[in-house]
């Protein structure tokens, strides 16, 4: 087996310590991080992220496999050259007004980490000005709104229009999800696209940021 | 109202029970719950519980004297009153499903569910003979703007049907409006609270946790003596324990300090221990209801309520399957039969549901009917006297014989029910290879067809119609 592949099969399993002392392995024998990200640690969360929508594996084995991945990178991160980037893009993600429901949001927040994106999880019940607030902020590529009841979901549409009106709507690709919310919900209020799960959502994240 | 004539054996243990109990006394002592309503932490800390910024801290001195104010059972009233249902004792309240944004049926498919199919499942249950109440979210009617939305729900409910009704959850304001327009079904133009005249649905947020329009109504609710639901959702593996033991004693904890906010706001107001906790398929991260898992929390939630002794919430008929097949039949007969057998006071999401909570399917709802019939008749028992066990039928008749023309036969040949739905049909050719979701779909299109809504004072129509022209 390839030390490539040691790391990512270690991820797969999610042995935290292992993931970390391989990266530091590769480090030392000069690998280059980008590519240790690249062909260790991302490709061994791909291979969890198929499984996973597969329904081959279970929800904490997902998160501890992540934890994993995190374990890596935190070695390989800081020798990174300038302008490479370790994350696959910046996805800022809460639930809305209204809504403290946050179990979906969590998961879906947890794959995308897990997918290598920086997240920025504001938490529950942000009203439309927090999450204004929080694009200008931290300028991510993707935005994420979650709502539970049928009740808040109209809250999706005030946000959406509070980041017209402060005219950052279009910095961000604005996703939406939860139980109640359809695909021609998503429509109506004009977000980007619908996702129905943490895989899809982060299916989607991927194509927005082209990786 | 299913009147049971017996229980199915226990699954807890006497031993069991204490376990899960003095956990939960702990925790409420110790770890407390969190309390997004100022005033609900000040009426407990008027009461003795200790509250620090927003967490309420339970000793068992506060637990015990204020499960001891709960009613074990207490009656809700219809505007007739032969419909009025008392909830706790042998009973099973039967209500329909509740709170599905989709509505389906296989002519049309899956979508979001509007008004119109509101006003067609109040039809449906109005009609049903197993169905005790009507009202509340029966299904979430999208079209209708959110300040008229409880009260359309309610004056549909009484138009239609002369069955108990459910109201609002959605805080103070909405609650009162419900307990105004109830009132005024039974004359009055000032709230009535010496009965309860509408049963409320308010869920804990696990875990560990109330927020604010759940508790601004439940205390409304206490303060006019109308009747509340306490009931957690938890899912085992996401919002709390992996195992049944575990989530049953968090669901405890948080159940039972909205079950004595109750009893502190009004001493013996009507409440009910109610849960929807169930597993979560840990492969799809989806809630898993039709499973035996929740059949064995059904039962173990009938136990931990008669331990408090006050009325239980649980169950329904309800299935993980998204289309209404053999998986939906199966699944929503155990989880049924499951709350009627363990000794369930009320139970919601009787009719109508698929994809767990999600979609009213209307052919479900007619299949589901059939199962409340099926269960109802066979929790009946068997009467048995000297006329039944027909001694002298058998003697007479004797051996090699046949009781087809026997004039006991004729007398007892109409005692068993009729399938409203079920087949027992002969082979004949393919035209009998109908199957149950086409003959649903026959069922409950005659059904709306053929509805005739009991009659309702036109006085009282008016005011209910006036008041809702001021909301």
């Amino acid at each position: 087996m390839s030390k490539f592949e040691e790391i990512a099969e270690a991820v797969i399993s999610g042995e935290v310590e292992k993931v970390g002392e391989l990266a530091q392995d590769l480090v030392d024998e000069g690998v280059k991080p980008s590519e240790i990200i690249k062909e260790g640690l991302v490709a061994g969360m791909d291979v969890v992220g198929a499984r996973f929508k597969a329904n081959e594996m279970f929800v904490p084995e997902v998160l501890i496999s992540a934890k994993s991945m995190h374990a890596g990178m935190d070695v390989v991160k800081p020798l990174l050259a300038e302008g490479e980037s370790s994350s696959a893009g910046t996805v800022v993600i809460g639930t809305v007004e209204g809504d403290l429901h946050d179990i979906g949001k969590n998961l879906v927040a947890m794959m995308l980490e897990g997918a290598g994106f920086e997240v920025v999880d504001l938490g529950v019940d942000l009203s439309a000005e927090e999450f204004v607030d929080a694009v200008k902020e931290h300028n991510p590529e993707v935005l994420g709104l979650s709502a539970l009841l049928t009740t808040t979901m109209p809250a999706m549409q005030n946000t959406i229009e509070a980041l017209e009106e402060a005219g950052v709507r279009d910095q961000v690709k604005i996703m939406v999800g939860g139980a109640p919310v359809t695909e021609d919900f998503a429509n109506e209020i004009g977000a980007y696209a619908y996702a129905s799960d943490g895989s899809a959502s982060t299916e989607l994240a991927r194509e927005f940021v082209g990786a | 109202m299913i009147n049971r004539k017996f229980l199915a054996q226990d699954i807890l243990s006497d031993e069991d029970l204490n376990k899960i109990h003095e956990a939960t006394m702990n925790l409420l002592e110790k770890t407390g719950i969190e309390v997004l309503h100022e005033e609900a932490r000040e009426v407990f800390a008027e009461n003795g519980a200790r509250v620090e910024d927003t967490r309420v801290y339970l000793s068992r001195d506060i637990v015990e004297e204020f499960l001891e104010k709960a009613p074990s059972s207490f009656t809700l009233h219809a505007r007739n009153p032969e419909n009025n249902v008392t909830i706790g004792e042998n009973n099973s309240v039967v209500v329909p499903g509740y709170g599905a944004p989709f509505v389906t049926d296989i002519d049309s498919g899956r979508r979001d569910s509007s008004f119109e199919d509101y006003v067609n499942f109040t039809k449906l249950a109005s009609n049903s003979e197993n169905i005790d109440i009507v009202g509340g979210v029966l299904v979430e009617p999208n079209d209708v703007s959110d300040e008229l939305r409880h009260a359309k729900m309610l004056y549909t409910g009484a138009k239609y049907s002369d069955k108990c009704l459910m109201g609002s959850a959605l805080g103070k304001k909405k609650a009162r409006d419900c307990f105004k327009m109830a009132s005024m079904l039974f004359g009055e133009d000032e709230i009535i609270d010496d009965k309860a005249l509408v049963i409320t649905l308010i869920n804990t947020t696990s875990p560990l946790k109330y927020d604010y329009r759940m508790l601004d109504s439940l205390m409304e609710h206490a303060k006019y003596n109308q009747a509340v639901v306490v009931a957690a959702l938890i899912m085992a593996g996401s919002t709390g324990p992996m195992t049944l033991a575990g989530t049953l004693t968090l669901q405890n904890a948080e159940v039972l300090a909205g079950v004595i906010l109750t009893q502190m706001v009004n001493p013996g107001a009507p409440v009910v221990y109610g849960t929807a906790s169930t597993v979560m398929d840990m492969k799809t991260a989806n809630l898993a209801v039709g499973s035996p898992q929740y059949a064995k929390i059904i039962g173990s939630i009938a136990q931990l309520a008669r331990y408090y002794d006050i009325p239980s919430r649980a169950g329904g008929s309800i299935t993980d399957s998204l289309i209404a097949d053999a998986q939906a039949g199966y699944e929503s007969m155990l989880t049924f039969m499951s709350s009627v057998n363990h000794g369930i006071n009320f139970i919601l999401h009787s009719a109508g549901l698929l994809e767990n909570y999600m979609t009213m399917s209307y052919e479900k709802f007619i299949i589901d009917d059939e199962i409340l019939s099926m269960v109802t008749d066979y929790q009946a028992g068997i009467e048995v006297n000297e006329e039944t066990i027909a001694k002298e039928v058998i003697e007479n008749v004797g051996h090699g014989g046949h009781y087809l023309a026997d004039p006991h036969t004729m007398s007892h040949m109409r005692d068993f029910r009729d399938p409203i739905l079920s087949t027992r049909e002969a082979y004949t050719s393919e035209e009998n290879l109908v199957p149950a979701v086409k003959r649903a779909n026959d069922k409950w299109k005659n059904i709306l067809n053929d509805f005739e809504a009991p009659e309702l004072d036109s006085e009282i129509e008016e005011k209910l119609l006036n008041y809702m022209e001021e909301l």
